[in-house]
């Protein structure tokens, strides 16, 4: 999922400052799990700004306000009240907000668009509700394969291939001591599966090309670009 | 000179190191900075001497500019290049910028990580790791750039490379090191360690490699210094009994204890290796005395 954190009220007041009439746009994806944009959460941010003196025209949460295929259902019949809106405010991930914003230039209309969350990462729920942890980088050139399903690219502080640095003591990362050191785990992994020679095996620099953004994916071809 | 040309003749290489300064140097014919005047002064002592790149990620001079003053004082510089900040052309460039300047030596690292300087808001570089960087170096001495390009004219560098013999799991750390010789790496300088046993067996184990390694002799100055290392230095432990020593010395015989306790370290290592190198952190007026006595007990 993308994670994300609460902006604070200040900065999100600030945003709307010149804007009176609210649109409140959610997710019910990610934000939902990250219990910064779901349902609960667009309806007290909804109190809260009434309280600040905005009239909140709408309450909309897309199953996942990323994905036009979800979003759009929820928002073209919305469009005369988008109108009537002074701004949008979407709680959602920095995707969310300009889906959105995407959606209302396809309706033909100039809203100006907010976020109030800040997105923090491409990360996975280890403790649900609680603890979410950045597990993969998005580097377009997959090494887990090779290194006992543990990715050095991500959990290395410094994204080494071929081996620690030398910093890690009692094996934890010289940059959090509260952190395992990726490759000390990846070590023990690859132990336990009877594939240490793979920690042998020089890994060449990775292509970051593949990671130069924006990237776009055809779906169908499979083919990023 | 190269260090891998002393290396071959046997000789038993001495190496120091200083840290440039925050600042610009200029110098328009004034005296020379402290650390340029620091290396000077023990250049009849040593072979040569490290120059830290932005140490700990605190901005500094850089690196190679702080080499090119050595040399111009007629020390020796080991350029000392991270991978921290500086992204594959960057580190390439600077290879070449480095032979071009009439350095001979470079020690290929990835350096200390940004959260850990004075910059922590940088955006951290990492593009490539030290092995990759030693393979993309003797690339460059052989003439042709990581993409296969071929250069106008070879660097000719020597290359080192670092290894920590304190880490646990010792044979991880070994594994990287083979990696290292494999890639292209001339000789070791270790991090500091003061624990004979622990570094004996590192040395035996990494032996067969049959690369020079250079034992990595911190000098601590005080009990106060040896707790920030432990409490703020990733990959270094300062061991009790050396606080020990420190804290039952007044500070004004420190000095004194911290030459006994280094020259006792290095004659009990200096068998074990091909070099020393001494971290002295501004006590490089310890080095003299201790290469001499090594050099009286025959063990340099």
């Amino acid at each position: 999922m993308i994670g994300t954190t609460k902006k604070p009220l200040e900065e999100v007041l600030a945003a709307l400052a010149p804007h009176r009439k609210v649109a409140l746009v959610g997710c019910d994806g990610c934000a939902k799990i990250c219990q910064t944009g779901g349902v609960d959460e667009v309806a007290q941010l909804a109190q809260t700004l009434e309280a600040h003196g905005k009239e909140i025209v709408f309450q909309a949460t897309p199953e996942r306000t990323c994905n036009v295929a979800k979003s759009d259902p929820v928002l073209q019949p919305l469009k005369e009240k988008i109108e009537e809106a002074d701004a949008l405010l979407v709680l959602g991930c920095g995707g969310a907000v300009q889906i959105t914003r995407h959606l209302t230039e396809t309706y033909g209309l100039t809203k100006p668009v907010k976020v109030g969350l800040n997105s923090v990462g491409h990360l996975d729920t280890v403790v649900p509700g609680a603890v979410a942890t950045e597990e993969c980088s998005d580097c377009g050139d997959c090494v887990l394969n090779d290194t006992g399903g543990i990715c050095p690219v991500t959990r290395c502080a410094k994204s080494l291939l071929n081996g620690p640095c030398g910093g890690a003591e009692a094996g934890k990362c010289e940059v959090d001591h509260s952190r395992d050191c990726a490759w000390i785990l990846i070590y023990e992994r690859l132990k336990a599966l009877g594939e240490s020679d793979r920690l042998k095996r020089f890994m060449e620099p990775k292509d970051y090309s593949r990671m130069a953004k924006p990237r776009t994916l055809y779906i169908k071809e499979g083919r990023v670009a | 000179m190269k260090l891998t040309e002393l290396f071959q003749k046997g000789v038993f290489v001495f190496t120091g190191e200083v840290g440039p300064v925050k600042g610009c140097c200029r110098t328009n014919g004034g005296p020379l900075p402290d650390f340029v005047r620091e290396a000077a002064a023990i250049k009849d002592y040593v072979h040569a001497v490290n120059v830290a790149d932005n140490q700990s990620a605190l901005m500094r001079l850089g690196s190679l500019a702080a080499s090119v003053l050595l040399k111009q004082a007629g020390v020796e510089p080991i350029f000392q290049l991270t991978c921290r900040d500086r992204n594959r052309i960057a580190l390439q460039s600077d290879l070449m910028s480095a032979c071009t300047l009439g350095i001979d030596n470079v020690l290929c690292l990835t350096g200390d990580h940004i959260r850990l300087g004075d910059h922590t808001s940088a955006k951290p570089v990492f593009d490539v790791d030290s092995v990759q960087l030693l393979k993309i170096a003797r690339g460059l001495n052989e003439g042709r750039d990581m993409m296969g390009n071929p250069l106008t004219q070879p660097t000719d560098l020597a290359l080192g490379a670092v290894v920590n013999p304190g880490f646990e799991p010792l044979d991880l750390q070994l594994l990287k090191m083979e990696k290292k010789v494999e890639q292209g790496a001339q000789f070791f300088q270790t991090q500091a360690v003061f624990d004979p046993v622990i570094f004996e067996s590192f040395i035996r184990k990494a032996e067969r490699f049959g690369v020079p390694v250079m034992y990595g002799l911190l000098i601590v100055k005080s009990p106060e210094m040896a707790r920030y290392i432990n409490e703020n230095i990733s990959g270094i432990t300062v061991p009790r009994w050396l606080t020990r020593e420190l804290e039952a010395v007044p500070p004004e015989g420190r000095k004194e204890k911290a030459l006994e306790i280094t020259l006792r370290l290095a004659k009990e290592m200096a068998p074990m290796v091909q070099g020393i190198h001494f971290m002295p952190l501004g006590w490089s007026d310890l080095i003299p005395p201790v290469v001499t006595e090594l050099r009286k007990a025959g063990l340099a």
